[in-house]
């Protein structure tokens, strides 16, 4: 009973003197930014007799091409490639978990020395000073001559904040199909919009879910479909979105958002597709519950297993810019490996970067895709599906960036995304959506900054 | 004895260490909260004093108030059916025979002791319009008709994720209920039954009364529970579709989180924080004051 | 007559009521022996065909000792802490004459309100700056903190039920102040005290949001935030190896329930008999 005693007062004293610690934070908390974290200096002033410099890697953990990548190459080859470097991997989760990790690391300057960096919150790191400008040091090792076009990797302020292997640009928005329940049904691939439509009609009366999308969070309509939408109507106004010349209310706009809330309306999605995840929606094609899945081409590797599946671009209906013309592609300069400008081993850390996107590299070019970072691999044999997805890639005419990447604030961007799961419900009408969000739209910091 | 009770030095060695912990990590953190509220910070950093510019366009904000509406739903349906349901249950299980009793004593808290995560997955196992449990149910008895998009549809689905939430716990309130029944001494229900009260009366006129102090803890316990739900909307729809299913909390964790304005979602904590309070007190004026003491 | 049925229907439906309660443990269990494509197709039903690998295979991925290991030592950790601490502020705040003890409880009431989300940041760099990162502290004394409000508040309920007289005849007999308390009125409320702890057990056992920013090392991580990674590393589509994560993290909280399902009834029959 006395120890118990003893152990409370113990505790008081204990309490007490860390409350001294704490009275004079309430400053550094809120106003300044904190130094690159003091207790990493500690951790790394441990292990001084070895001779191996620790690096912590944080990278994304919910996308299976990410995952492949860093359990099949990044860390299966590390002990060969970077002898000295041990690194701590940090599964950092995906999408807003990501990113509220990235906020709380980077506020309390305790940021890894390399990340899986990404656009939506990428911009703040780098206005923080705490995203390092690669040009000097892939200049100086010559790591920047591996790569055919290094002006892609540029920011719109010429530095280049992270390394990308560059498949990103590649991936373009795609529907893809099961060839035997279209030819059971006697459907051609549609050429149009209305075809498309009509395609989705006749699949509905034999009973068939004409197509799956990610619905949750609004992630379709915000990574690619009212993007693509808009492109269908005149991709001149996706291109004045990009430069901030023209607003949600161009009548292109309308009309195009208007083909989303008929899709939701006369049932093209499942039922419940506002709350549809990621994979259950892939399952849902892949199991043959719906003829069509809306995705990028970076399911093409996964989905060309299955010599059954074929792909096309989405129909428009527009005979100035018929279907297949132009496309919207992925990636931002900001996406890739990016290193802690603050890190206690800038160069090591760097190293390791490159080291990544070269196994991520390695990785896209064994499946055969299209490159920025070349690495001299010939991918092993090319599924029919992706020698018809390079095909439909090198006809188009026009390709335009990705507007959610390249155009908006995280504020903007949550909204559209927010907004767009609205227009899936079906009882949300187009004038509605570009009411509200032309409102948000009109707040959007994304140019004050440049 | 008495002396013991007064002295300044054992109430400090008993109060001090517990209220350290609590004010230096519950407590204390409001206050560089409450400075960003004032503040354009987007999480990272901060970009300069507004006054109140966060509070104003908070309370102008048509999401906030939807939210404040959903939290609210969810807190009546909490106070209206949930809580009287576990009292209920409390009472019931109190006169059953020992075996049923232990088997619903067992039962009951079991969903509270799994995972938020597997619970709500569940339940959206259970909604989804498809070949989720509730619609394939529905269609089997004929009322195909009722089948619904549980989760889409913005008329029901706070009300689906208040029954998942509610479910959870009725439970082990209605354990915590039972406690309290168990620690009333049974010669207040021998002079009752002598004087012919059935289970009703019994109810009504002793136990309910004499557990005001357990009926006060979990009012607040559930209320303000009710009040901060969050991972059941994470996991269950992420506040959509669009901002329909968001309570007050999940509203100031998009904005802080997801649109990058931490200033104005510390602004949204602050004001929740105030309608905390003010629900509290609110409870505290409503029950009993004076002490039970048998 | 009439109040026969009555009981009967009564007892039917706790026994439903019950079972419903049960059912997360069936959908888990059946779930972890069935094939990827076949939760899809027969979501409730029983397994079709019964698939035993499901547990061998997340096993293989998810580093289920280390995540337990670590969730333990949060757990008991903080429940040891926390009652601690709490009984004795409850104690003091039921029974000695303090003229603040009602502030005290609303101040503490603050705890049942404020969202752990929104002082994240500031937690997290109050960690730092007091050393504690990288330690399993870090994690149990905001923990602690956060489950003290409830535990004190309900230990109050109890503490005001329990008679003076039992004090009254212990400082007779020349105890003092604590020895009364660690001597005499712990053992009685051991009941609560045992609740509590299966309560705190509970939060501390499922808790995910601090334990996903704060424990950042993944040598640190309790076993929710591993249940996550292993879900998304799996692409959140495999519901047979989903459900046997799942079943496998639940086991230790089953177990520990039933347990304690047991330890706080005998405890109430003992406490009965002292009133």
């Amino acid at each position: 009973m006395k120890i118990k005693k003893m152990l409370g007062i113990i505790f008081t004293v204990a309490l007490a003197t860390s409350m001294i610690g704490c009275g004079g934070q309430t400053a550094d908390t809120t106003t300044k930014e904190a130094p690159a974290s003091e207790t990493s200096k500690t951790e790394t002033a441990k292990p001084a007799s070895e001779e191996k410099v620790k690096l912590r890697l944080m990278s994304l953990s919910t996308d299976e091409n990410q995952i492949k990548i860093l359990e099949n190459y990044i860390k299966k080859n590390i002990a060969a490639e970077l002898p000295n470097v041990e690194v701590e991997f940090e599964p950092g989760g995906g999408g807003e978990d990501y990113t509220n990790k990235m906020k709380t690391y980077n506020a309390s300057g305790d940021l890894p020395d390399v990340w899986y960096s990404g656009a939506e919150y990428a911009t703040a790191i780098i206005k923080a000073g705490n995203q390092l400008d690669f040009t000097e040091s892939i200049t100086g090792d010559g790591f920047i001559e591996k790569f055919a076009v290094p002006e892609a990797m540029k920011f719109s302020d010429g530095k280049v904040y992270a390394l990308s292997a560059g498949a990103d640009t590649y991936f373009t928005p795609r529907i893809f199909y099961h060839k035997d329940i279209f030819e059971q049904n006697g459907i051609a691939v549609p050429k149009t919009f209305d075809e498309f439509m009509t395609v989705c009609k006749t699949l509905k009366e034999k009973g068939i879910v004409p197509m799956s999308i990610m619905g949750k969070g609004g992630w379709g309509p915000q990574l690619y479909m009212v993007q693509t939408m808009i492109q269908g109507e005149d991709p001149q106004v996706a291109l004045d979105l990009l430069q901030n010349k023209t607003d949600f209310t161009n009548p292109a706009v309308l009309q195009a958002v208007k083909k989303i809330e008929t899709m939701a309306k006369e049932g093209v999605f499942p039922e419940g597709v506002a709350n549809l995840d990621y994979g259950p929606s892939l399952e849902l094609f892949t199991s043959k519950k719906t003829a069509m899945f809306g995705g990028f081409t970076w399911e093409t590797a996964n989905l060309g297993a299955d010599s059954n599946i074929g792909m096309f671009m989405w129909p428009t209906s527009n005979d100035k810019y018929p279907t297949g013309d132009v496309t919207q592609y992925w990636g931002s300069p900001l996406n890739g490996y990016a290193v802690n400008a603050n890190s206690e081993n800038v160069e090591m850390a760097v190293k390791l970067a490159e080291y990544c996107v070269s196994q991520e590299a390695l990785f896209y070019a064994e499946q055969g895709s299209k490159l920025n970072l070349q690495t001299g691999v010939t991918p092993a044999e090319q599924s029919e599906l992706m020698k018809e997805n390079i095909k439909l890639y090198e006809n188009t005419k026009l390709k335009i960036p990705t507007i959610f990447l390249n155009a908006m604030d995280a504020k903007t961007g949550a909204e559209y995304g927010a907004l767009g799961g609205n227009l899936l419900t079906g009882t949300y009408t187009a004038e509605q959506y570009v009411k509200d969000f032309n409102a948000i739209w009109q707040e959007n910091t994304w140019f004050e900054n440049k | 004895m008495e002396k013991h009770y007064r002295s300044k030095l054992s109430i400090f060695i008993f109060a001090f260490p517990g209220l350290l912990l609590f004010t230096l990590f519950t407590v204390y953190p409001i206050f560089p909260q409450i400075l960003i509220s004032f503040q354009n910070h987007d999480g990272f950093k901060s970009y300069g004093w507004v006054g109140f510019d966060n509070y104003i366009k908070v309370l102008n904000s048509a999401s906030f108030w939807r939210a404040n509406g959903n939290t609210l739903i969810i807190v009546l349906i909490s106070l209206l059916v949930a809580l009287p349901l576990s009292l209920l249950l409390a009472l019931v299980i109190d006169v059953q025979t020992p075996r049923i009793r232990n088997f619903f004593k067992f039962s009951s808290v079991f969903p509270a002791v799994l995972s938020v995560t597997v619970i709500s997955q569940m339940w959206v196992a259970m909604y989804e319009p498809q070949w989720g449990l509730i619609n394939s149910f529905l269609r089997a008895v004929g009322l195909e008709s009722w089948a619904h998009q549980w989760l889409t549809d913005k008329n029901t689905v706070v009300i689906c994720i208040a029954i998942a939430f509610l479910w959870q716990y009725i439970g082990l309130n209605a354990l915590l209920f039972y406690t309290g029944i168990k620690s009333i001494p049974k010669q207040y229900y021998e002079a009752a039954m002598i004087d012919g009260a059935n289970f009703f009366k019994a109810s009504f006129y002793i136990t309910i009364p004499l557990l005001r102090d357990i009926i006060k803890y979990v009012l607040i316990l559930s209320v303000l529970g009710s009040m901060s739900l969050f991972a059941h909307i994470r996991v269950m729809t992420s506040g959509g579709p669009g901002d329909t299913s968001r309570s007050v909390i999940y509203q100031m964790y998009y904005t802080a989180f997801s649109t990058s304005e931490f200033g104005v979602g510390s602004a949204i904590a602050i004001l929740f924080i105030i309608e905390c309070l003010f629900v509290t007190v609110l409870i505290n004026k409503f029950t009993a004051k004076e002490r039970i003491e048998f | 007559m009439r109040q026969k049925i009555g009981d009967y229907l009564i007892k039917i439906v706790l026994f439903i009521l019950g079972c419903s309660f049960l059912f997360p443990l069936f959908w888990m269990l059946n779930l972890s022996f069935k094939s990827k494509s076949e939760v899809y197709d027969n979501p409730f039903g029983l397994p079709i065909e019964w698939i035993f690998t499901n547990y061998g295979e997340a096993l293989k991925t998810f580093d289920f000792f280390k995540y337990l290991n670590n969730s333990f030592i949060y757990t008991l950790g903080t429940a040891l802490i926390t009652i601690f601490l709490g009984s004795m502020l409850a104690y003091c705040v039921s029974r000695m004459q303090w003229r603040f003890a009602d502030h005290v409880i609303l101040y503490l009431t603050m705890g049942l309100i404020i969202p752990v989300q929104v002082v994240v940041i500031p937690l997290y760099m109050m960690i730092n700056t007091f050393g504690l990162k990288g330690s399993r502290m870090s994690l149990i004394l905001p923990y602690a903190s956060f489950a003290l409000a409830s535990c004190v508040l309900m230990l109050n309920a109890f503490f005001r039920g329990l008679p003076k007289e039992l004090e009254e005849a212990a400082s007779i007999d020349g105890c003092n102040v604590y020895q009364c308390f660690f001597q005499i009125i712990l053992p009685i409320v051991k009941p609560a005290l045992a609740t509590q702890f299966v309560l705190i057990f509970m939060n501390v056992w499922n808790e995910f949001f601090l334990a996903f920013i704060l424990a950042g090392k993944e040598s640190l991580r309790p076993l929710p935030v591993g249940l996550l990674s292993f879900f998304t590393s799996i692409g959140v589509s495999h519901w047979g190896l989903i459900g046997a994560a799942m079943i496998m993290s639940s086991i230790p909280t089953v177990i520990v329930y039933c347990f304690g399902n047991k330890q706080i009834e005998n405890s109430l029959t003992a406490g009965a008999v002292l009133k």
